[in-house]
């Protein structure tokens, strides 16, 4: 168990060893009128330095996107897309279903006349060929286009979730000329990814992909990559940063010392990943985020992962469902453990009790110092007895 | 410390409880409940809403409990989203609304379509969507009669937030509560924005006329020519690249002010009829 902490530690050295860029990636200079390190509001002309952006091929559609793409699900000001787009970011991303199609709305707006000069993806929640046929020309109409570049099932985990039905319905709208290619996003790249990459109809995949993920992942995605699928990787600084909340201890440390930018420049490395869409509210995150198209992965990066893992390790769940079925007193374990987030985490202690109360009785009645030793070891270093034991003094 | 801790979760506790009466398929005449109820918390709404769940995150999400129900062959899903407070719950729904389409007069506010329906009362959000076996029937009676009823069993305030009276109501197309970076720009963490046939006005509170002031001098400092305007305590006008021609100020610790109109002119005298309206 022990050792998937050590091997997780020597990826992220080993991510060093690999080129910066990939082989199909090149680099390029848009002169944006504006720095790329200055005040992020706008300017009026000042002499300024071009932003460096990095393009890579996803997969077998052949785009060529860059590799900080712009994931528009909580941005609410149009102008931080605009600007996006006048420096050269070339690959946005909605959904049909974020803020009841008011972002697709937002996203059409913004974008205007300079639509073709981006590769936009929308998503699609429904599963029927007439839903989804209808979905898709409100997308359209939204976002003010005549096809969308990439068209998503969203949200698929399992492969049960993708129907015949739906790759149907995707492939009719190519024929169609409303899509240019199919793709799926998911959460559980283990299961979705090899068995898109077998599947032969899909041309990208919308991926979870970060630094503190299990290293199975990678080799999902190099499955995926080999079979000319697109990889297109989301939530690259969630696990370790996103679940933290602002009430949480650890948030200031997370916020402050560059390890959202290195997250981002960690998954920026892997060559394997065409483009990557973190959500971006304002002018001042996009001018840091444009730095890891300027700035390779180094070892002071590294050095912040590392301690990052290291930090969120003794408390953070990642729910791998490793620990099922170890603890001698029958205990759900990661149930627990999330539970203890909500009061620890997230200040929630009534709904901690509350959820703590529907567990079985038999488990509440477990008291963890009662045990000699604790048969739970988490892979990831979660340090199971405390974290029960004191769940059981909260609530019990 | 301990105890009244314990005290305030459990009062927390019973009220989530008794809150849950709305959520009863028979609210809705020939409808009943399918499957369980689901329940959802910050860390496990991307479960649920995938991507979407950030939108949710970002005003104050607490908690999600919801219902399926069925009718015949037509299905309907109702979701009441806890926010962290009645605006949060408010700008929730502005976010969630078609612009295009009236308000209704359901709690904050709220709009009902022929298959679907949000609304925003007290710190809850509420959304109820239908997949009717026929897309092209109009249910817009029914869910009319569903969220009044549902929304008379939430507690909390149906008066909108006293901040939106203060936007001049000509020309206006929508408002609503932006939970982070107003503008596009951080430095304007939370506030409200009014979008008009023109430009767009907006509206931030500071914790002190003093911090209100150093955000004023810090948002001065980052447009190119800027130049004073006569508006409150302090004000500028400028010209910016995205925000066309625009004009801050401050008034004690609010800050606000018009952005996206064509001449500098035109936002100085917008933003002297918001101030002036701003007590």
């Amino acid at each position: 168990m022990k050792s998937k902490n050590t091997s997780r530690r020597a990826f992220l050295s080993a991510g060093l060893m690999l080129p910066v860029v990939g082989a199909s990636s090149r680099m390029g200079l848009a002169d944006t009128g504006m720095g790329l390190f200055r005040s992020p509001e706008e300017s009026t002309g000042k002499a300024s330095t071009p932003a460096k952006l990095e393009y890579r091929t996803l997969g077998r559609t052949g785009l060529k996107v860059t590799t900080l793409g712009f994931g528009c699900m909580i941005t609410s000001d149009p102008s931080v897309v605009q600007r996006a787009v006048d420096i050269g970011i070339n690959y946005f991303d909605s959904s049909r279903g974020y803020q009841h199609g008011n972002n697709e709305r937002m996203v059409g707006a913004a974008l205007g006349s300079k639509r073709k000069q981006v590769v936009l993806s929308t998503k699609t929640d429904t599963g029927t060929r007439d839903s989804m046929q209808k979905e898709l020309e409100t997308s359209l109409r939204e976002l003010k286009t005549d096809f969308i570049d990439i068209w998503y099932l969203h949200g698929k985990d399992n492969v049960a979730d993708v129907t015949d039905e739906m790759i149907e319905a995707q492939q009719i709208a190519k024929k169609q000329g409303k899509i240019r290619f199919a793709g799926v996003s998911t959460h559980k790249p283990q299961i979705l990814l090899p068995w898109m990459a077998q599947k032969g109809v899909f041309d990208v995949a919308l991926t979870v992909y970060n630094f503190s993920m299990d290293s199975g992942v990678d080799q999902a995605i190099a499955t995926a990559t080999k079979a000319g699928i697109g990889v297109v990787a989301m939530k690259v600084m969630a696990g370790g940063f996103k679940d933290i909340k602002p009430s949480d201890p650890l948030y200031a440390k997370l916020k402050t010392d560059g390890a959202m930018l290195a997250a981002l420049k960690w998954v920026l490395d892997r060559p394997n990943v065409a483009t990557t869409i973190p959500g971006m509210t304002d002018m001042d995150q996009l001018e840091e985020n444009l730095k890891a198209m300027a700035e390779p992965f180094s070892k002071g990066d590294q050095r912040v992962l590392a301690a990052h893992l290291d930090a969120i390790k003794p408390i953070y769940c990642r729910m791998c469902g490793q620990c099922d079925g170890m603890c001698q007193k029958g205990l759900p374990v990661a149930d627990m453990l999330r539970i203890l987030t909500y009061a620890d985490g997230y200040r929630q202690f009534a709904l901690g009790r509350e959820r703590f109360q529907e567990l079985a009785a038999e488990h509440r009645a477990v008291r963890c110092c009662d045990c000699a030793e604790c048969t739970v070891e988490c892979p990831h270093g979660v340090r199971v007895s405390d974290r029960m034991a004191r769940a059981q003094e909260l609530f019990a | 410390m301990r105890a009244v801790t314990l005290l305030l979760a459990i009062l927390a506790t019973t009220g989530m409880a008794s809150a849950q009466d709305y959520l009863n398929c028979g609210l809705a005449p020939g409808w009943e409940q399918t499957g369980p109820k689901r329940q959802y918390t910050p860390d496990n709404l991307f479960d649920y809403k995938d991507g979407g769940a950030e939108g949710y995150l970002a005003y104050g999400f607490v908690a999600m409990q919801g219902i399926d129900c069925k009718s015949g062959p037509d299905t309907m899903s109702i979701d009441v989203s806890q926010m962290s407070d009645a605006d949060a719950a408010y700008g929730m729904f502005t976010a969630n609304r078609d612009p295009n389409l009236p308000n209704a007069k359901i709690g904050m506010g709220g709009q009902v379509q022929m298959q679907s329906a949000v609304f925003a009362k007290g710190k809850y959000f509420v959304e109820i969507a239908q997949v009717a076996a026929n897309p092209a029937s109009d249910n817009h009676g029914m869910l009319q009669a569903l969220v009044t009823r549902i929304a008379d069993m939430l507690e909390g305030r149906s008066t909108t937030p006293e901040t939106l009276d203060w936007f001049p109501k000509e020309n206006l197309i929508s408002a609503g509560l932006v939970p982070e970076s107003v503008l596009g720009m951080r430095l304007l963490k939370r506030g409200y924005v009014a979008k008009y046939k023109q430009g767009q006005a907006f509206i931030v509170q500071e914790a002190s006329p003093e911090s209100a002031a150093e955000v004023m001098k810090k948002l001065r400092a980052r447009f190119d020519g800027a130049s004073d305007a006569k508006i409150g305590d302090e004000a500028f006008q400028a010209k910016a690249q995205y925000l066309g021609s625009i004009c801050f100020f401050r008034k004690g610790s609010y800050i606000g002010g018009y952005a996206n109109l064509p001449e500098p002119k035109d936002a100085v005298s917008q933003a002297a009829l918001l101030a002036a309206r701003i007590p």
